[in-house]
């Protein structure tokens, strides 16, 4: 081989030693704290789901009581089927309402049309401030405000909104939807100003317009950046609080809870670490559930979603 | 002919449709503008005034923020028993955590993505696949063992501790970097590393400072973000109260008449304004500069 050569491939050796070095320097922290906050966090969780801690000792027993017990509860109270019930209706709200205005919303301002990059401003304004301070706006405006309005307008007497049994639901939704386009808007908007405005010239030649262009052209064109709100969406179903910790606290209504709530409030409100296995057990409950239907969603969009073609 | 051409194209975007979503548009400003201006205007209220006039101008106008920002405390119980927080040390706390979760959440996906996108081992495509499938399979419930190990490790209840909790590499912010990152040609690396530019040198002065808007907008994000999460320190900082924290904490208070409307709609007030600042001032950088394939504009 020619000294040369030889030479040449010490260097690179020595170089890829070095680039080595450096890739490991820099990537060690990442890949420890991932190993102990990601991987190590949720083992811990499983296996804290089938432990029994002592109060007192903080001895740890293995069971499978954390689960039954869970079942029992679930069983013998409304708690599960109520919690259900509003983690799906929830999920279905933010998806049918949030998601079709937010892309609604969107192709307005990719649009370019009157006051469009103020409703950006306007729209992703609410997901900077902080959901106890917009909550605790709201909550005062509609339990205060709205019945005295309607007072001096009608010279009726209501209940807040909040207060009423039969609008409490309708408040909070409405709540959840209206703070709820920030991200989403900024990203449909971005996608949508990326499409090849000749393919949307080529429809208007054939005569789409208005609703029939947006269905047509603009929604398979953004549904990949769709897609991925939507599957990335599916964990709400789970995780989603609706914001019921900004309004009650500890102390939401039983028939308003979501596991999202459920969950956070569990171990916020937790005395000791002997509650924890418990919440843990729930968790992996909907872990299972929640990572099936994940991929589901994710198989039936690719096969039934819209195609870009 | 122009001027034809331009009524032609009005005529085609605002169809009935969008002359609809406009009408919403407008009609979600007014709901967001009452509701925010409802806010400031009770904040000048007293209570008296509040309870007879819920919604008009103040009959007379207060200057309640001093008063809340000296007198609104928040108890919390350390090893030597209770303690009244102020609202000075909770804003000190607030930019403890914020700041440094922030930085800690951008800096760590920043140099990973930087590590997986330059330098092409297998182990950077792992880390690739890691972010992607941490982003769709969701784990439920794991708080309380996240709460179990920071309290393993010592991270309980430290601010530090939290900065080292939240830098971490997963999530939207790493494939931002990591698009911004493969956009870079690789001739600015190589030909650096001919002018003898070593690996830290390449990353310090070249590829860090050419995606500096980008990093300093995904900051921006994080700081918001944090300066806004109450429910995290509510878990993990029982001792150091954050602002966002007190405005939780406000609605259990009976100290000074602190619970009233008006008081809490100061306190809100005083909680907006930094972020509602740093939105006016950074907006176009907020709004502009992320796509979820990479830098925009």
């Amino acid at each position: 081989m020619p000294q040369g050569e030889i030479k040449d491939k010490k260097t690179l050796s020595l170089h890829g030693k070095k680039n080595l070095g450096f890739y490991i320097a820099i990537m060690a922290f990442p890949v420890l704290q991932f190993c102990i906050f990601y991987i190590g966090v949720n083992f811990s969780s499983l296996f804290l789901a089938f432990q029994k801690i002592d109060v007192l000792s903080g001895d740890i027993t293995w069971t499978f009581s954390n689960f039954s017990n869970l079942f029992k509860e679930f069983s013998s109270t409304t708690l599960l089927s109520d919690t259900v019930r509003m983690s799906l209706i929830n999920y279905l709200i933010s998806l049918i309402c949030g998601t079709s205005l937010g892309l609604f919303f969107s192709y307005y301002i990719s649009k370019k049309l009157v006051g469009s990059m103020f409703y950006r401003v306007v729209l992703f304004l609410p997901s900077i401030i902080s959901s106890i301070v917009l909550v605790t706006i709201y909550k005062f405006f509609v339990e205060e405000v709205v019945p005295a309005f309607w007072f001096d307008t009608t010279g009726k007497t209501i209940k807040g909104l909040l207060e009423n049994f039969d609008t409490r639901f309708f408040a909070i939704a409405f709540y959840v939807v209206f703070i709820g386009f920030g991200t989403s808007v900024l990203m449909y908007s971005n996608s949508m100003s990326e499409i090849d405005p000749e393919i949307i010239e080529a429809g208007e030649l054939d005569g789409v317009s208005g609703i029939k262009e947006f269905w047509y052209i603009t929604l398979p064109m953004v549904f990949p950046t769709l897609k991925t709100f939507l599957i990335i969406g599916v964990a709400g179903i789970f995780t989603s609080q609706m914001e019921l910790f900004s309004f009650y606290g500890e102390a939401a209504p039983e028939k308003l809870q979501t596991f999202g709530y459920y969950l956070y409030n569990q171990t916020e409100s937790a005395i000791g670490v002997s509650e924890y296995p418990r919440i843990a057990a729930l968790g992996i409950l909907l872990t299972c559930i929640a990572v099936p239907l994940t991929f589901l969603v994710k198989y039936l969009l690719d096969k039934y979603g819209f195609s870009e073609n | 002919m122009e001027k034809v051409a331009k009524i032609k194209e009005k005529r085609n975007v605002y169809s009935p449709f969008t002359i609809i979503m406009g009408i919403v548009l407008a009609l979600y400003t007014v709901t967001l503008i009452v509701l925010l201006g409802w806010a400031v205007i009770t904040g000048c209220k007293s209570q008296d005034d509040f309870y007879v006039n819920k919604y008009k101008l103040p009959t007379e106008w207060y200057w309640n923020f001093e008063y809340v920002y000296s007198q609104f405390t928040v108890t919390i119980q350390t090893k030597l028993g209770s303690r009244n927080v102020g609202m000075p040390e909770m804003y000190m706390n607030s930019i403890l955590y914020s700041v440094g979760c922030a930085f800690a959440a951008t800096l760590v996906p920043c140099i990973t993505a930087y590590a997986c996108a330059k330098y092409e081992y297998r182990f950077s495509k792992i880390v690739y696949s890691i972010v992607l499938v941490a982003m769709i399979v969701p784990f439920v419930g794991s708080l309380p063992a996240e709460v179990r190990m920071a309290q393993r490790f010592s991270l309980y209840n430290h601010i530090w501790g939290m900065w080292i909790m939240k830098a971490n590499f997963l999530g939207m912010y790493f494939l931002v970097f990591y698009a911004g990152f493969k956009c870079q040609p690789k001739a600015y690396m190589e030909a650096a590393t001919v002018d003898g530019a070593g690996n830290w040198r390449i990353m310090m002065q070249i590829s860090l400072p050419l995606i500096r808007n980008l990093f300093f907008t995904v900051i921006l994000i994080n700081f918001i973000t944090f300066w806004n999460d109450y429910q995290s320190p509510l878990v993990y900082l029982p001792s150091y109260p954050t602002v966002a924290y007190g405005m939780f904490k406000i609605k259990d208070t009976v100290i000074n008449g602190m619970s009233t409307v008006p008081m809490r709609m100061t306190a809100t007030t005083m909680m907006l304004a930094p972020v509602i600042i740093l939105f006016a001032l950074f907006s176009k950088r907020l709004l502009g500069n992320l796509s979820i394939g990479g830098i925009k504009g």
